[in-house]
């Protein structure tokens, strides 16, 4: 195989394993190249200094306590209502009805509670009256907690994804933007009529908003 | 990118290797899903088999602390960053679908985990309003080595790297993966792993240089 000094750079880039042997014969013929593939050479040489495998069985006895300890937790999580034997015992479609059921028994129980309840404070409604900027701008944040809540559950499972390097990034950028908007909360409490602060907030819900889309999107 | 200054002329201080790729994986490990034990072992996770996760740490425990001791800098925070991978392994060890084997698929978790303590480290620090810094620039001294200044002028050195080259770098260098495993890890492309080793060991040849000064008097 001819070489020349031209491809030396490709072979350490990514030479096979005759490439290097070629690379070699020409190098203990060129001073150039000589140089550089010892020097090359001797960087991988330079990582055993990186290298330092020892066991630590006391590591291993941390890691055992909490891996029973997160068993323990995950066993106590889990409902009752799905740890009752009786209940894995139904079948799918009959568990279905049974939820379908309980949800029309608690939306009737609302409705009720709501259309027969007597005011406890009739003249809160007039003490709470804001300006309609202002009531605006927090129906506007309340949609964006609500529709954010919605996508957060929506997109847990893949930001809790541990193998993803792409859900570590996202993690943090949600991170990020959780700090900033309970700092701007905080702030916009003291002085709820802050137009800066208010229109900032929505500005990151916002953002938030999108970046949860983004996450989901990755899924499709 | 600043030069790090070995003073000595360091690839003449140690023996080159004898052929390029003299630290890849044992053939056991190189074919993704084919090994065996790798597989069984997965399985054996799965059942919540705790003496499988034994068997883990002592094939690969070693070299996860050293991966993870590389990325942080410290043995404690490597150490906490094995035993929070473990315990993401046994969270989600139910998503492995086997499409690249289990052992590339742990150290997928532990790359994401080192990078998520070195955020949080990161966000501690500037919250702190102490100075923020990706690594420590004198990371802990570790046990007797043979080239002591070589090990510091290369740790040295890896944290002038961009995040991305140096876990090419160490996974690849060090650890001895192929680049078909690398990229299945950092979620990339094998060419991009290629070229993203390339220029971290460029970028490393340079620093690693004895200054021209240096050269020129004889070194010390």
């Amino acid at each position: 195989m001819n070489m020349a000094c031209a491809d030396r750079e490709r072979i350490f880039l990514d030479g096979t394993a005759e490439e290097w042997v070629a690379l070699e014969a020409h190098a203990a013929l060129c001073e150039e190249c000589g140089k550089e593939v010892r020097a090359w050479k001797s960087l991988s040489a330079a990582v055993e200094e990186l290298r330092e495998y020892r066991h630590s069985p006391e590591l291993w006895q941390r890691i055992a306590t909490s891996l029973r300890e997160e068993t323990g937790k995950q066993r106590a999580k889990e409902p009752l209502w799905i740890r009752v034997a009786i209940w894995r015992n139904i079948p799918a479609g009959w568990q279905a009805a049974l939820v379908g059921a309980m949800a029309l028994v608690l939306a009737i129980s609302g409705v009720y509670v709501t259309t027969h309840r007597t005011p406890r404070d009739p003249g809160a409604a007039s003490r709470l009256l804001k300006t309609r900027d202002l009531v605006d701008v927090e129906q506007a944040e309340r949609a964006y907690v609500q529709a954010i809540d919605k996508l957060a559950a929506d997109a847990r499972p893949q930001l809790d994804d541990p193998t993803s390097y792409l859900m570590a990034n996202y993690r943090e950028k949600l991170m990020i933007l959780d700090s900033a908007i309970d700092e701007l909360r905080a702030q916009a409490g003291e002085n709820p009529s802050n137009r800066h602060l208010r229109n900032q907030l929505l500005a990151l819900y916002q953002e938030k908003q999108e970046t949860l889309q983004e996450v989901l999107e990755t899924k499709r | 990118m600043g030069s790090v200054g070995l003073t000595l002329p360091w690839e003449h201080r140690i023996s080159p290797v004898a052929h390029q790729g003299v630290w890849r994986v044992q053939p056991a490990e190189r074919e993704p899903g084919a090994n065996p034990e790798d597989a069984a072992l997965a399985a054996a996770c799965l059942a919540g088999d705790l003496f499988a996760y034994e068997r883990l740490y002592q094939w690969q425990g070693a070299r996860m602390k050293n991966l993870a001791r590389n990325l942080l800098g410290t043995t404690s925070d490597a150490e906490d960053a094995v035993q929070e991978t473990f315990l993401k392994i046994q969270r989600s060890i139910a998503s492995f679908r086997g499409q690249s084997a289990f052992v590339t698929w742990t150290f997928r978790i532990l790359v994401n985990t080192c990078h998520d303590m070195r955020r949080s480290r990161f966000r501690r620090k500037e919250q702190s309003h102490e100075e923020p810094e990706d690594m420590p620039k004198r990371p802990e001294p570790r046990a007797a080595s043979a080239h002591p200044a070589l090990r510091l002028a290369v740790e040295r050195a890896l944290t002038e790297l961009t995040q991305h080259q140096r876990d090419v770098f160490l996974l690849y260098e060090v650890e001895g993966f192929r680049h078909a495993e690398i990229a299945a890890m950092l979620e990339i492309s094998e060419t991009a792993s290629k070229n993203t080793l390339f220029q971290a060991k460029k970028n490393l040849r340079q620093m690693l240089e004895a200054p021209r000064s240096c050269k020129a008097g004889g070194g010390v």
